[in-house]
């Protein structure tokens, strides 16, 4: 009687003891593995963000050195294009001279418009004894040719020969000689160059119209839309 | 004896292996309802060794204590008032007292073993 009553008794206790043993037990355990996960949670989080950031930081401080570089670069190309377009400037220029020359020099072929003047011996004068006073000579060709050059003639030949910057013309009896080859009157000056230019030239009043006129030389003056000359190499 | 340790042991495996996510904003709870347990066995600790042990108080005492700092818990955080503070500082001076109480129980206990002890061998 007083067995079963202890035993019922202890047990009860015991079972209310280990009923709340075990939710303490489950508790603690629980929240125990709870923190545990934070915990870990929270640090990876925290190298995750720390890691994030130390990149966020190296790829600022680059694109820092980037931009600085961009910078610097855009000054340079800067500089480099002004020294272009200086250069280009010069270049054109120089280009546009360099053709002038050629073109005086008679490197490349002359066409445009231009004039044709025609030297031809004065009419034969029987009262006259001296064959000099009538001829063409070659001083009236330089007078021509060297108008021509002041005015702007950009080319010049004489009955088809291209002048050089160093042609040479002399007097050889009722011929001229040009680098060498000669030829007969008349003569053919051929100009290229600007005709409102090279024309009021040579008609200036006292100029070399008149005096040609006035050594009793048959001048004619003509002007021409298109002119072609070749170059002094293709003779 | 061993049954309230079989008894942690089995729930703190078990709680352990748990798998279940509960949110984090009722996590805080859980923290109060450790210290309302602890609180609850050392009390129970106590009394038994004080010898007013009673199961009806032992077991109200443990879910009261629970769903009591729960409850305050939940109030303090809907009032915006750190209410569970009041619980964990009640559980806490609770929890020191009993630990202090068993102590000196304890150790009365063993000097007067130990004074037995000398009686016996003297």
């Amino acid at each position: 009687m007083k067995k079963p009553h202890y035993n019922s008794k202890f047990t009860r206790k015991q079972f209310i003891v280990l009923i709340v043993c075990i939710s303490t037990g489950f508790i603690i355990g629980y929240s125990y593995k709870l923190t545990k996960d934070e915990v870990k949670v929270n640090t990876s989080y925290l190298e995750q963000e720390e890691s994030y950031r130390e990149e966020l930081i190296s790829q600022q401080e680059r694109n820092k050195e980037l931009t600085e570089e961009l910078t610097a670069l855009q000054t340079k190309r800067r500089e480099y294009e002004k020294n272009f377009a200086e250069n280009e400037e010069d270049y054109g220029h120089l280009l546009e001279e360099a053709e002038n020359l050629r073109l005086l020099l008679g490197e490349i072929p002359a066409h445009g418009e231009g004039i044709r003047v025609t030297l031809k011996d004065g009419e034969y004068n029987p009262n006259s004894t001296n064959p000099n006073e009538y001829i063409v000579h070659e001083s009236h060709v330089f007078s021509v040719i060297n108008e021509l050059k002041v005015s702007g003639a950009e080319a010049i030949s004489i009955n088809g020969q291209r002048l050089k910057s160093n042609s040479y013309i002399r007097c050889n009896g009722p011929v001229i000689t040009i680098d060498g080859n000669q030829y007969p009157a008349p003569f053919i000056i051929e100009a290229v160059g600007d005709v409102d230019t090279l024309i009021p030239a040579l008609k200036l009043v006292g100029g070399v119209f008149d005096q040609l006129l006035n050594d009793r030389i048959v001048v004619t003056i003509e002007e021409s839309d298109f002119i072609q000359m070749p170059t002094i190499n293709d003779e | 004896m061993w049954l309230p340790f079989l008894g942690l042991l089995l729930g703190l495996a078990f709680g352990l292996l748990t798998d279940i996510q509960i949110p984090v904003v009722y996590e805080s709870y859980l923290s109060i309802a450790v210290l309302a347990a602890l609180d609850t066995i050392f009390g129970g600790i106590r009394a038994n060794l004080q010898q007013v042990y009673d199961d009806k108080v032992f077991l109200t005492g443990f879910f009261f204590n629970i769903a009591l700092a729960a409850g305050l818990a939940f109030l303090g955080v809907h009032l915006g008032v750190d209410l569970y503070l009041a619980a964990i500082f009640a559980f806490g001076v609770r929890l020191f007292q009993n630990i202090a109480v068993i102590r000196r129980i304890l150790i009365t206990k063993w000097e007067e073993r130990h004074i037995k002890k000398g009686e016996n061998t003297v």
